[in-house]
């Protein structure tokens, strides 16, 4: 009879954490381990002017991929720029690359979010950026360090703002590397 | 006797707890429906892995890829396959994997592939579309693969080699610790043309 009542348990147990295992959404970004060099690229944005990556070395970049006909990427669109706003002025650049629209189509889109991004857009007409980076959906969003290497990932929408990304954030500002 | 009754009292207390935590643990499928749209979804939620599925009207598909340089014919291709808005979000505490390629829809005794990206671009060849249409469809539809880390999600559409208006029950595995998981989303059911 004991033995059957310690099985119960035990079994209860392992159930109840494995449920515990499942949490709320989290917000915050995910680290990437092996910190892999980020690849580089060459785009043009909604004015015609050329960024590359490599060029933007000594600062922290966060790259998000999007498209205007994904909803995860509109909702997240302008929590992003509230994150601009909050750190753009701090050796903190965001690069939002678009996947394979027009400079009018995606014009239009964003004219009409709130707030209206005045961080870059840059336009991957071809989505060969998007094919050269590990990305196998929309949004996707990586965050490289002053040396360039890939330190963030978050696969999915966030809130750009929310306390916790934004610290993760600050922290690797903070770094002198 | 009453060290008997006591051990006895134990036992079904041990055993009360076990079928409230197993009850509570048991995935099921929830059903909601539209009431405006009469647009009807799924969603189940095993080991912290979530996994939603919402119909995707005719006229949804159609609109939705027309607009983005598909000509009629292929628009009407895509339209009439049984097509889902897919939503699956790692919300447990381990990184997760995903194919595909794994997953099966379920009709009675057998079981079925999904139609992939990949087949569905060989279709796109042969209808010579142009290239900002094929990268919208790739990167409109749910990942072929994909790691999830914890707080990871992703939407797309699915595609299941179904008429409008049949339905199925839907085994979805992933790789949790080095173990292939599964979960099942039943009574799933395609959209009925309007």
């Amino acid at each position: 009879m004991r033995r059957i009542v310690k099985l119960l348990v035990g079994i209860s147990i392992v159930l109840f954490a494995l449920m515990a295992g499942a949490t709320e959404p989290k917000q915050g970004l995910t680290v990437v381990a092996d910190r892999p060099e980020a690849r580089e690229f060459s785009l043009k944005d909604m004015d015609g002017k050329g960024w590359r990556l490599s060029e933007l070395r000594g600062k922290v970049v966060l790259i998000n991929f999007w498209a205007s006909w994904c909803p995860p990427c509109r909702r997240e669109l302008p929590s992003l720029e509230r994150l601009w706003r909050l750190l753009g002025s701090e050796n903190f650049v965001v690069l939002a690359i678009n996947a394979g629209e027009d400079a009018d189509m995606v014009f239009a889109f964003t004219g009409m979010l709130e707030p209206a991004p005045t961080f870059p857009i840059l336009l991957d007409r071809d989505s060969s950026v998007l094919g050269n980076w590990p990305v196998k959906g929309l949004p996707t969003t990586f965050v490289v360090d002053k040396k360039g290497r890939i330190v963030y990932r978050a696969v999915g929408g966030r809130e750009f703002d929310a306390p916790e990304l934004v610290g993760q954030l600050r922290s690797l500002l903070r770094k002198e590397h | 006797m009453r060290y008997f009754r006591k051990r006895t009292r134990h036992f079904w207390t041990a055993l009360v707890c076990f079928a409230a935590v197993a009850g509570a643990s048991a995935a099921e499928t929830r059903h909601a429906k539209d009431a405006e749209t009469g647009i009807e979804s799924w969603e189940t939620q095993e080991l912290g892995v979530n996994l939603s599925l919402t119909q995707m009207l005719p006229d949804q598909a159609r609109a939705f890829y027309l607009a983005r340089g598909f000509d009629r014919e292929a628009a009407e291709a895509y339209a009439s396959a049984c097509v889902f808005q897919t939503v699956m979000r790692n919300e447990s505490s381990a990184p997760i994997t995903f194919h595909l390629g794994d997953w099966r829809m379920l009709r009675g005794k057998r079981a079925f592939k999904l139609k992939t990206e990949p087949e569905w671009q060989h279709e796109w060849e042969r209808h010579q579309l142009a290239g900002p249409a094929r990268i919208a469809f790739r990167w409109a539809q749910f990942p072929l693969e994909q790691d999830f880390e914890p707080g990871d999600w992703n939407q797309g559409m699915t595609t299941y080699p179904l008429p409008r208006g049949a339905c199925f029950d839907l085994k979805f595995k992933w790789r949790m610790g080095g173990k292939m998981r599964e979960g099942i989303l039943k009574g799933v059911c395609c959209a009925q043309d309007r």
